[in-house]
């Protein structure tokens, strides 16, 4: 990858229309064919793609515009895990999902989506892949009575899909794990269970935390005291977290904790729809890099944009691009 | 003529039967043209609040653009109609309004045709909150006389302490994962007498004491209102917790305007009858189509020349003179001073009426809209909740505020409304939901239907808990949980 100083990337999710959420509602309903849903989430994602593009990102995504939530598209590919079908109405709330038995090893195609990305753009490209973590807490676990051994069962299986996501090309691999600010006491685990997931998977790992995005809104409230010292251990090369909503006083934990992590710098406020400006975006990469030198700094703004309107999203993108500019040239770049 | 019978008190159905005998007869002894019989409908409705701005027979005219449809409505209020002069008033209804044997429906106009949420009415309403002294004093009694029991529900003491409790779990279940904020945002939007405040306050610091759990000195209670009368009353009904009151002007509208500084940091937020006295708009379905309400002010000119003369205003004034009370208040109205302009002001509040008419429109997102609703919503609550024949409000007032208060809450965080609010759209078609007057303001339950559907949107699940503390209540309690 030839990137510029500070690239500038997205955590994973594109906003989504309301036409679409309209169509895969429609989907559940029956009214449409899995057949033409596909087709029109090709058409949205090759839609993302450009948006990001013309935005100027360094590093893209699909927009994840063929995902209900963060949850389900995982959830319905993993062996074992059974989903009621019949247990939601609006695309994007959870299948009632259970475990009843150990999971199997077996192939998510997720590949699939990250070669259709791939081909669609000369960019560098991220795939992004909900945490075992995360997903335990949404998956009803009928089996385990444990949910480490839950989690370490799923980063089982999926690490094999990591690897298989790899062979297709990858080189960027984004995992999710907003659910460690809901549950702070769980880090320890969170963190060997990353390590277990990311095993021998030859791509450059981000471990994206936040504070929940569910309907655009935090999920929880506090700060990221709580991964310290742990996260440390954890064998990820780039730490994506939430700065824009929150304020920068966390920057603070990375003098407190020195380490050799990449940070992502969350730049941008996906729970607004005020655009930031250029130069709001330049401030607060400034002191980001009073904390990190400017060689681990990646740009991205704080969550996905799924929730923002389009023109928002695309407009914070823009910003965004634009304010690194600004740092780049500062730099001398 | 086709009869829609919308809704019938028990002890009105020998009304109600009359209403329909003359009817009948009027349509058999030809006093009314054959072109107009063929294209009215006539809806016998019962109007739930004893004063409103309607006439016992009011007649609606339809347009679509410019163009007058030939189709019209005539609705009775069976709580007026006298079944001795409604047979007079139905015909001159329907007759036309320059006609001069009809001088019963001679009116003063105070506004032209405009969308119900931007009606002169909304600016009455305004004028009471800042004047309610004045009101109060010419009246004789506070204004929570006017509420149905003769007090507001928000200050039942069971209610408040079953709140507290609710709360105090909260706190200490957000303590016991660490993630208690070291300040307690609390606020309370329409803060009435300060009472209801001041009640939970009082019933928080005993909980608080009994338990041992020292958070009474980290709340922070804000108490929001935009009437500055009604805020001081407020803090001296509060003064035992000065140290952890602040009371700020709020928009009820916009609340996160004045309070974005409290973004997804408040753990409680409640309203008791504000959302149902925000401006709102009308929808009206008949046959399938849609119509938006407009509205236009008046007073019949008989009422009118009676007020004029008893203020020493020529009748040719009484419009201006009525623009001028909202301009300059009530104390600077008449030239015999602050009494007088206030018993003109409550006169001339008496005799409003609202003319309503129906715009034509293709699709929802035709209408004044809600802001910051989603229109695919709309489209979709439209397309599902609505039958052939309906009249729904909007509340787009209460939308909003509902809209720019939830990013005020705390990802824990709840909001609690207490309000009359139709949970079922069905629940239209039984009942017109106002708007009615209440003392000096106004009164309009609340599409609780769609304020689920826009929750929803948002992230909240809102349901709805009928308000069990004192019998006969029609208020309910809409309260939020987050959506998983």
């Amino acid at each position: 990858m030839n990137l510029p100083i500070l690239p500038t990337t997205v955590v994973g999710s594109y906003s989504m229309p309301g036409w679409l959420e309209r169509l895969k509602t429609e989907f559940f309903a029956r009214r449409i064919s899995r057949q033409d849903l596909d087709e029109i989430h090709n058409v949205a994602v090759k839609a993302a793609i450009k948006d990001q593009e013309v935005a100027g990102v360094d590093i893209i995504t699909d927009g994840e515009l063929r995902r209900d939530n963060m949850i389900d598209y995982f959830a319905t590919r993993l062996p074992g895990v059974q989903t009621d079908q019949t247990s939601k109405k609006f695309y994007y709330d959870f299948y009632d999902s259970v475990v009843r038995g150990k999971i199997p090893m077996a192939s998510l195609r997720l590949s699939d989506d990250f070669k259709f990305l791939a081909a669609f753009t000369d960019r560098a490209t991220k795939f992004c892949v909900t945490g075992p973590h995360s997903l335990v807490k949404r998956i009803r676990d009928e089996y385990y009575n444990d949910e480490e051994a839950f989690a370490m069962d799923l980063a089982r299986v999926m690490n094999q899909e990591l690897k298989e996501l790899v062979r297709s090309g990858a080189r960027c691999i984004q995992i999710d794990e907003p659910y460690y600010s809901g549950f702070p006491e769980d880090i320890q685990w969170g963190v060997k269970v990353v390590n277990a997931l990311v095993e021998g998977v030859d791509a450059k790992i981000t471990l994206h935390i936040c504070y929940g995005n569910r309907y655009g809104k935090p999920s929880w409230a506090g700060n990221y005291r709580y991964l310290f010292p742990a996260i440390l251990e954890a064998r990820v090369h780039q730490l994506s977290l939430e700065f824009a909503r929150r304020g920068g006083e966390d920057l603070e934990l990375f003098k407190e904790f020195p380490n050799k992590f990449e940070l992502g710098v969350g730049s941008i406020d996906v729970k607004t729809h005020e655009v930031e400006t250029a130069d709001i975006v330049a401030e607060r990469l400034r002191k980001a890099l009073k904390f990190v030198p400017a060689e681990r700094i990646f740009v991205l703004p704080d969550c996905g944009c799924l929730h923002l309107p389009q023109e928002v999203a695309f407009a914070k993108l823009k910003a965004m691009v634009q304010g690194t500019k600004i740092i780049r040239k500062e730099l001398g770049g | 003529m086709i009869l829609h019978i919308n809704h019938v008190q028990p002890e009105r159905a020998a009304l109600a039967s009359n209403v329909v005998s003359t009817l009948v007869s009027l349509a058999g002894d030809s006093q009314i043209p054959s072109r107009i019989l063929d294209n009215l409908n006539v809806h016998l409705e019962w109007v739930q609040y004893k004063t409103n701005f309607r006439e016992a027979v009011t007649l609606r005219r339809v347009n679509r653009g410019n163009e007058v449809l030939p189709w019209m409505e005539v609705g009775i209020d069976l709580r007026q109609a006298h079944p001795e002069t409604l047979k007079q008033e139905f015909i001159n209804a329907l007759r036309d309004p320059g006609d001069p044997a009809c001088a019963a429906r001679q009116c003063i106009y105070l506004e032209p045709f405009t969308t119900m949420r931007s009606s002169m009415i909304w600016r009455f309403n305004n004028l009471f909150w800042q004047h309610l002294p004045l009101w109060e004093a010419a009246s004789g009694k506070g204004f929570e006389r006017a509420l149905p029991g003769g007090t507001s529900d928000a200050n039942h003491p069971e209610a408040v302490a079953d709140a507290v409790a609710d709360f105090w779990t909260l706190l200490k279940d957000l303590e016991n994962h660490n993630q208690l904020p070291p300040e307690i945002f609390v606020l309370e939007i329409g803060v009435g007498t300060g009472k209801r405040a001041a009640l939970w306050l009082d019933r928080f610091r005993l909980v608080d004491r009994e338990r041992g759990t020292n958070y009474y000195p980290r709340i922070r209670f804000l108490l929001g209102d935009y009437s500055m009368p009604t805020l001081n009353r407020a803090m001296e009904t509060v003064r035992d917790h000065r140290e952890l009151g602040s009371f700020l002007a709020v928009d009820a509208l916009d609340p996160f305007k004045s309070l974005s500084f409290l973004r997804y940091k408040v753990l409680s937020i409640h309203l008791t009858n504000v959302y149902d006295n925000l401006p709102t708009d009308e929808i009206v379905v008949r046959d399938g189509k849609l119509y938006f309400v407009e509205v236009r002010s008046y007073v019949p000119t008989a009422a009118a020349a009676k007020i004029s003369e008893s203020f020493g205003i020529p009748v040719a004034e009484f419009a201006r003179t009525v623009s001028r009370l909202l301009e300059v208040g009530p104390q600077h109205v008449h030239p015999e001073g602050a009494e007088k302009g206030v018993a003109f002001w409550r006169t001339v509040w008496d005799a409003i009426r609202l003319e309503e008419r129906f715009v034509a429109i293709q699709t929802i997102l035709d209408a004044p809209l809600p802001a910051g609703v989603k229109t695919g919503l709309l489209e979709n609550f439209v397309g599902e909740g609505v039958v052939m024949n309906s009249r729904f409000q909007l509340s787009s007032g209460a939308v909003e505020s509902f809209l720019n208060t939830i990013p005020l809450l705390h990802p824990r965080g709840y909001l609690q409304v207490q309000d009359i609010f139709v949970t079922k759209l069905d629940d239209y078609s039984r009942m017109f939901r106002g708007p009615g007057k209440m003392d000096g303001s106004i009164v309009n339950w609340v599409n609780g239907a769609l304020l689920a559907q826009v929750g929803a949107q948002a992230g909240y699940d809102v349901h709805f808990a009928p308000f069990r503390y004192r019998e006969g209540s029609k208020t309910s309690i809409l309260y939020t949980t987050q959506r998983e």
